[in-house]
């Protein structure tokens, strides 16, 4: 909150000398006002959290804004310490797990989905236009509506093959990569078509396969919206909590979410400061992440894609 | 777009035929690679049919067969870059939903969800101890591991030993095993087993109750304190008759393919049913049961306020931001950094922080509104502050998103128009009204669909905000709440704690809530013209 508050009195002395003459100083006061709010409206939970994880007391009672009675870095260190020791909490196992997931499912959704969109940007057959109707219209269905035939369908998979059963990553996994699909052959079938098919002709003159100049050519060329997609296929992935939660039943195989979400079953209130420390611990790196790859993703969002 | 896919059109015939230069090593590692891909789909169909589940397996068949089929037939290449996207797609997202319409009308539940050969079997394996009828009495022997074994000793005075791993073997009393021998002809030890007496003896009962010994075929065990019998099989079933009967009590079951049930006389049912086709049952559950339906409508009501009160304050602040951050001055971008980042958290996680700083007791936001005013709204125990609660929460999570969308959106506008209005004398009301609003409209209409398409399948709030609550005065398991949208309710029904496991009815909402979905989405589409320019570009 304090932050916010220097940083407006500081930007609106410098507002008033490069504003245009247009706008009257009368305006530019209420601007910053409206800014001020939004700022506070949207900081303070994230600002609050961070105090909580640093509050040595752990409780929500005893929360303030600025840590009381702190007499040393490891007195302010209390909650993270509890976060990684405590074995009911298996922060790092989770995090892995998450990453694990996330990272996998988003690599075969960007190498399957940019297969097919090659195909379908590129090639012309009988079919392709039902096709890709068909795959629009898919994705109107959204896999968590089909939640109940997906539990079942891995309970019965699961008997023959483990590496799919119930309470595996493998099924989380697959089940991720299965409901990626339709959307992002889409986004990059766009993208492909934005690329001219020259590129490609000069190849097959010169003697290359539809392979070689996929993978040569025009896998190169279309990295932007392969970033689009891992970053939106990935932070999706680690936000998914409701699949994740039907699938994985042992504490151990959870995900980062499922395990956040575990405390709120126990003792909130009086757990607050160890919850505030992982959170702070598990979000930091993923809001880095989108600060600096925010312009991918508005594009990737402004396609249809919306946050999951 | 379209005009540069127009130019390709004629001259695309190339790329679509398979290049000649496939030589016949790798024709053949492809062939055995197809061979084993196509093996491991059939045993795993086979088995999931001989489950049971014919759908399932008829669903993975028909992959493989596709999958082969494209693999051979070198017209079909272009397929071939498709076929692992096309193989999930129909196996994680268009069988799932072919098996949800058709769990929707079975009795599918936690009690229901086995074939009815499956259920007998399970039921066959029930074994009891029929009382009265034992005829040995027993003494306990443990060996060093920690394994139990029995003596038993028939009224005609004949003896058995049996263990845990399949022995029963006739033995005779004051010769088989290790002396000393006690009054009934039973060794100290026998085969590194050894008796135990007292209150070894007494403990060692607890752990015994229960297992079986001896002959796997026909189990031994105690059944009680002075006697040990062979144990027998509960439930066994009469094909020819069709009919179950529970040996305990000889009570006759019969076969009700209607209910998916094994119903006694006295209307009593056998503890497994299976699942049977049940046509509009569950459907009209949903309209028919007032205890059902009374929620439903509200959950329904409230789900489309929810989604419909989200879009428009998340919108409407978002596009605030965007004009007030629409001038170029120092610190904006700083600015709407710090604007997005609510949108960067991860949604759990930022849920879970209101849910803390809301807490009606000891939440930052009601103490020191108590401290100040005297007051703190009920957030989490009224329904209406509930509410409003959620909306809150979510208009936080999601107004920067509406911030970047409109940001774009505003920048496109051409400025030329702002000006020819300004000469027609349009004040700054009027531009906005007149010429902003509707022209961004056009762009993010879509988006706001999407948006409340999103926010109408919105679990995770829901669920990690409030847990649906405060409940609903009056309604059976598994509770609802005032909160509960569709997509929680159905959750509820069919993995929630407290709830049915009724997995048929879950999906019937399910159901519904697609239809509900898909129109929602044709509207969308109608909007975009998505289809029309699809029309074009393809």
């Amino acid at each position: 909150m304090s932050s916010s508050t220097t940083t407006t009195a500081l930007k609106g002395a410098q507002t008033t000398a490069t504003a245009k003459p247009k706008t009257a100083g009368g305006i530019n006061i209420v601007r910053w006002i409206i800014i001020a709010i939004a700022l506070i409206f949207a900081l303070f939970p994230v600002i609050w959290i961070a105090s909580a994880a640093f509050n040595p007391a752990g409780s929500m009672v005893s929360q303030t804004l600025i840590p009381q009675n702190v007499d040393s870095v490891d007195e302010l260190l209390v909650n993270f310490n509890r976060l990684f020791s405590d074995p009911q909490v298996p922060f790092w196992r989770w995090l892995f797990n998450s990453i694990v997931v996330a990272g996998t499912s988003t690599t075969l959704i960007v190498l399957i989905t940019a297969l097919s969109a090659y195909a379908f940007s590129r090639f012309r057959f009988s079919g392709r236009r039902s096709l890709l109707l068909s795959i629009l219209v898919i994705q109107v269905f959204p896999n968590i509506l089909a939640m109940v035939a997906i539990y079942l369908m891995l309970i019965q998979i699961g008997r023959y093959v483990p590496l799919f059963a119930l309470n595996s990553h493998g099924a989380l996994i697959l089940v991720y990569v299965g409901g990626g699909m339709s959307v992002n052959i889409w986004l990059m079938k766009g993208f492909f078509d934005s690329i001219p098919r020259d590129i490609d002709e000069s190849a097959m003159v010169d003697g290359a396969t539809s392979w070689q100049t996929f993978w040569y050519l025009i896998f190169p060329l279309v990295q932007p919206i392969l970033a689009v997609v891992a970053v939106l296929a990935f932070v999706g992935t680690l936000n998914e909590f409701l699949l994740a939660r039907i699938i994985l039943s042992d504490r151990e195989n959870w995900t980062l979410m499922v395990g956040l979400y575990n405390f709120v079953q126990a003792e909130f209130t009086d757990d607050w400061g160890v919850f505030a420390a992982g959170a702070l611990v598990a979000a930091t790196p993923i809001v880095l992440l989108y600060l600096s790859l925010q312009r991918y993703i508005v594009g990737g969002l402004t396609v249809g894609a919306v946050k999951g | 777009m379209s005009a540069a896919a127009a130019n390709v059109r004629g001259s695309q015939e190339k790329g679509s035929r398979e290049p000649l230069t496939s030589n016949l090593p790798n024709l053949i590692l492809r062939l055995l690679i197809l061979a084993v891909a196509d093996a491991s789909a059939v045993w795993l169909a086979v088995s999931v049919i001989g489950d049971g589940n014919t759908f399932l397996g008829v669903m993975i068949l028909l992959t493989a067969l596709m999958l082969t089929v494209v693999v051979l037939i070198p017209n079909l290449y272009p397929f071939r870059w498709m076929s692992p996207a096309l193989a999930l797609m129909i196996l994680l997202v268009l069988y799932p939903f072919g098996y949800t319409v058709y769990i929707a009308f079975t009795n599918f539940s936690d009690g229901h969800r086995y074939t009815q050969q499956e259920a007998l079997a399970l039921l066959s394996r029930e074994q009891y101890l029929p009382e009265g009828e034992a005829s040995y009495a027993w003494e306990i022997f443990r060996d060093a591991d920690g394994a139990y074994a029995l003596w038993l000793t028939g009224a005609d005075g004949t003896a058995f030993f049996a263990d845990r791993a399949g022995t029963f073997e006739a033995v005779t009393p004051n010769e088989s095993g290790d002396a000393p021998f006690n009054n009934d002809g039973t060794p100290a030890s026998y085969n590194g087993y050894t008796l135990l007496t007292g209150g070894e003896r007494f403990q060692a009962l607890a752990d015994v109750q229960g297992l079986q010994f001896g002959d796997p075929e026909n189990p031994v065990g105690i059944a009680s304190r002075n006697a040990a019998g062979t144990f027998r099989q509960r439930w066994v079933f009469d094909d020819e008759r069709d009919i179950l009967t529970d040996t305990q009590n000889n009570l006759p079951y019969r076969v009700d393919n209607q209910t998916g049930d094994f119903v006694a006389p006295n209307g009593q049912t056998a503890p497994l049913g299976f699942w049977v086709p049940v046509g509009l049952d569950n459907f009209g559950r949903i309209f028919s049961n007032a205890l059902i339906s009374g929620p439903l409508v509200r959950v329904f009501l409230w789900t489309i306020a929810f989604a419909f009160f989200s879009v428009v304050t998340s919108f409407a602040a978002g596009l605030a931001m965007a004009l007030v951050l629409n001038k170029s001055f120092l610190g904006v971008r700083v600015v709407r950094s710090l604007l997005i980042i609510p949108y960067a958290i991860p949604g759990m996680i930022s849920i879970l922080i209101w849910r803390g700083m809301l807490n009606p007791n000891v939440g930052v936001i009601a103490t020191n509104m108590d401290r100040l005013f005297g007051w703190a709204p009920p957030i989490f125990t009224d329904p209406g502050w509930a509410k409003f609660g959620v909306l809150l929460v979510n208009l936080w999570l999601t107004y920067p998103y509406f911030m970047l969308i409109c940001s774009g959106a505003l920048q496109s506008i051409p400025s030329s128009i702002y000006e020819a209005a300004e000469v027609d004398g349009a004040t700054t009301r009027d531009k906005f009204w007149n010429l902003t609003l509707p022209l961004l409209l056009v762009s993010v209409g879509p988006l706001l669909i999407a948006s409340f398409t999103y926010n109408f399948n919105n679990f995770l709030l829901i669920e990690a905000l409030v847990g649906g609550g405060p409940p609903i005065v009056g309604t059976s398991s598994p509770p609802v709440g005032h909160t509960d949208n569709l997509i929680s309710y159905t959750f509820r029904f069919a993995f929630g704690a407290g709830g049915t496991r009724d997995y048929g009815f879950a999906s019937a909402i399910a159901i519904i809530i697609f239809f509900l979905v898909g129109a929602l989405t044709l509207v969308q589409f109608r909007i975009t013209r998505r289809l029309e320019e699809i029309g074009e570009n393809v």
